[in-house]
């Protein structure tokens, strides 16, 4: 059986790789970094953006990310999906590649879902924090930039490394509307061979639990590397959050 | 030194029928009072009282009802663009109770982010400032360390160098001393006491009754937000007048 997944790897590992390309569109693990790297990075700014529109006292900035945060969390993300694939192009009459499709539905989802992530994090850091900046003479944005969000997003990274992992696994989905990813090359390999889907599939859990444990193995790298250079001797401020942080993150 | 006989250019700081309440409860009934340039002040009176409350109206962390509280001429509760109240709060440094240090940040970029993220210093001269500042309040070895390295007594002195980076001339604390431990009081009290003999125009609530003794001009007496008396220090602690003043005095030294 090993030498059979040797055989797999040793036959298709360059479309298991990047897919068809350069004869076709770029695809397979290259194609899922991509789409991974693209979501997380557009879904972080967004969460941002989403969360201080939670906060904001204008209730027409607050008011519609509000709705579209509670729709988006509270509806499956393939329904997302095959919204965005098929009732986009209805409405607009745009042809939208499938690939675009995925990152924007990832990056509203995942921005949704790390936005309430970010909006605990500012929260449980209390007034005291906005209170200092406010006496100092910051504005809103300053104090944010600059105070709030440094402290808010440190404490949050244990929260928002497992919504980048998620994020990661969730493009997997991206299969059912053809984004030409991971899953969709090794999903081709296993109809070229029919008789070893184990095999075939075993490759694909291996390669996506590479990708996501590394990830959060590098996290808890920075994050020990910066809470020893933060933490004291006494009454270190960080832990507190921060174990605050993770109960807030199991209640999400 | 009597409450109403100051021009307006000896006045740090004028507090005109101030009210404010939350809900139905009234937490400050009609304050009247000022501060005169270089004039140490004490507000005490008994918790609940509205003293955090009335300090803290004084550079619009909270906002009143009615009244003015006047700094510089300027109303600072009249409507205004958030620039200028930001240019105000500026010039007024408050020292809290809890510190409020920036935990993310070493001791001397908490005194030196303000004046150059707010004011536009350059890093390197605020950063030289800082420095001054922090040997000013004895922590100049302590630069480098992050707040939680710190006691509770050092953290208040880096907060207080830290509001004094952006220079203000007028200086407020709410209750500085109270979530200290009794070995640190004195070291925060000694930094305020120089301070007042460099002459800064100083508001203080607190329960620290030989500070008041020793550095006050004025006491004032607030109870369930009404100022009922003012005077000196030796007048207050010896005769005070209002019977519910002379009653918290009677409970202080028990």
């Amino acid at each position: 059986m090993i030498g059979d997944i040797i055989t797999i790897i040793n036959d298709y590992w360059l479309l298991l790789l990047i897919g068809q390309y350069p004869n076709g569109p770029l695809g397979g693990l290259a194609n899922t970094l991509i789409l991974s790297a693209l979501s997380i990075a557009l879904a972080f700014p967004v969460s941002i953006l989403f969360a201080l529109a939670r906060l904001s006292k204008w209730p027409l900035l607050r008011w519609p990310v509000t709705v579209l945060v509670y729709v988006t969390r509270g509806v499956p993300l393939l329904m997302l999906i095959l919204w965005s694939y098929f009732l986009v192009p209805l409405l607009t009459g745009a042809d939208v590649p499938s690939f675009v499709t995925m990152l924007t539905t990832l990056v509203i989802y995942q921005g949704a879902f790390l936005s309430e992530v970010v909006r605990a994090g500012i929260v449980a850091l209390g007034e005291g924090q906005m209170d200092a900046a406010r006496a100092l003479g910051h504005s809103y944005l300053s104090a944010m930039r600059f105070i709030i969000l440094p402290q808010a997003l440190y404490n949050m990274i244990p929260s928002m490394i497992s919504t980048f992992v998620a994020t990661i696994k969730d493009t997997t989905l991206g299969y059912v509307i053809n984004v030409p990813d991971l899953t969709f090359a090794a999903s081709q390999v296993n109809n070229q061979l029919l008789t070893q889907p184990f095999q075939v599939f075993l490759i694909l859990a291996v390669v996506y639990y590479a990708i996501c444990w590394s990830l959060t193995y590098l996290a808890n790298a920075v994050e020990r590397r910066i809470s020893r250079r933060r933490a004291g001797p006494a009454n270190d401020p960080a832990s507190p959050s921060l174990a605050q942080a993770k109960i807030v993150s199991e209640q999400l | 030194m009597t409450t109403s006989a100051s021009s307006p250019q000896q006045q740090a700081i004028r507090i005109s029928n101030v009210c404010k309440s939350y809900g139905n409860y009234p937490v400050l009934k009609g304050i009247e009072a000022e501060v005169i340039r270089g004039e140490v002040v004490v507000i005490c009176g008994p918790s609940g009282s509205g003293k955090s409350t009335l300090i803290r109206t004084v550079n619009r962390l909270e906002e009143i009802n009615s009244g003015a509280i006047t700094f510089d001429g300027q109303n600072i509760h009249a409507p205004m663009r958030t620039k200028e109240l930001n240019l105000l709060r500026s010039r007024i440094g408050f020292v809290f109770q809890n510190f409020n240090l920036f935990p993310h940040l070493s001791v001397v970029e908490n005194v030196s982010i303000s004046p150059i993220r707010v004011k536009g210093v350059a890093p390197g001269v605020a950063r030289d400032k800082a420095l001054k500042l922090l040997d000013r309040v004895g922590l100049a070895d302590k630069a480098g360390a992050y707040p939680g390295q710190l006691s509770g007594g050092q953290q208040q002195r880096v907060a207080i160098a830290r509001a004094l980076a952006m220079e203000p001339p007028v200086m407020l604390f709410d209750e500085p001393t109270s979530a200290l431990d009794p070995e640190m009081v004195g070291e925060v009290l000694a930094v305020m006491k120089g301070l007042a003999a460099e002459g800064m125009t100083m508001l203080c609530v607190t329960h620290e009754m030989g500070f008041a003794r020793e550095v006050a001009d004025r006491v004032w007496f607030i109870d369930a937000g009404e100022i009922l008396e003012t005077a000196p220090p030796e007048e207050f602690f010896k005769h005070p007048r209002h019977p519910r003043a002379q009653r918290f005095l009677a409970d202080l030294r028990h």
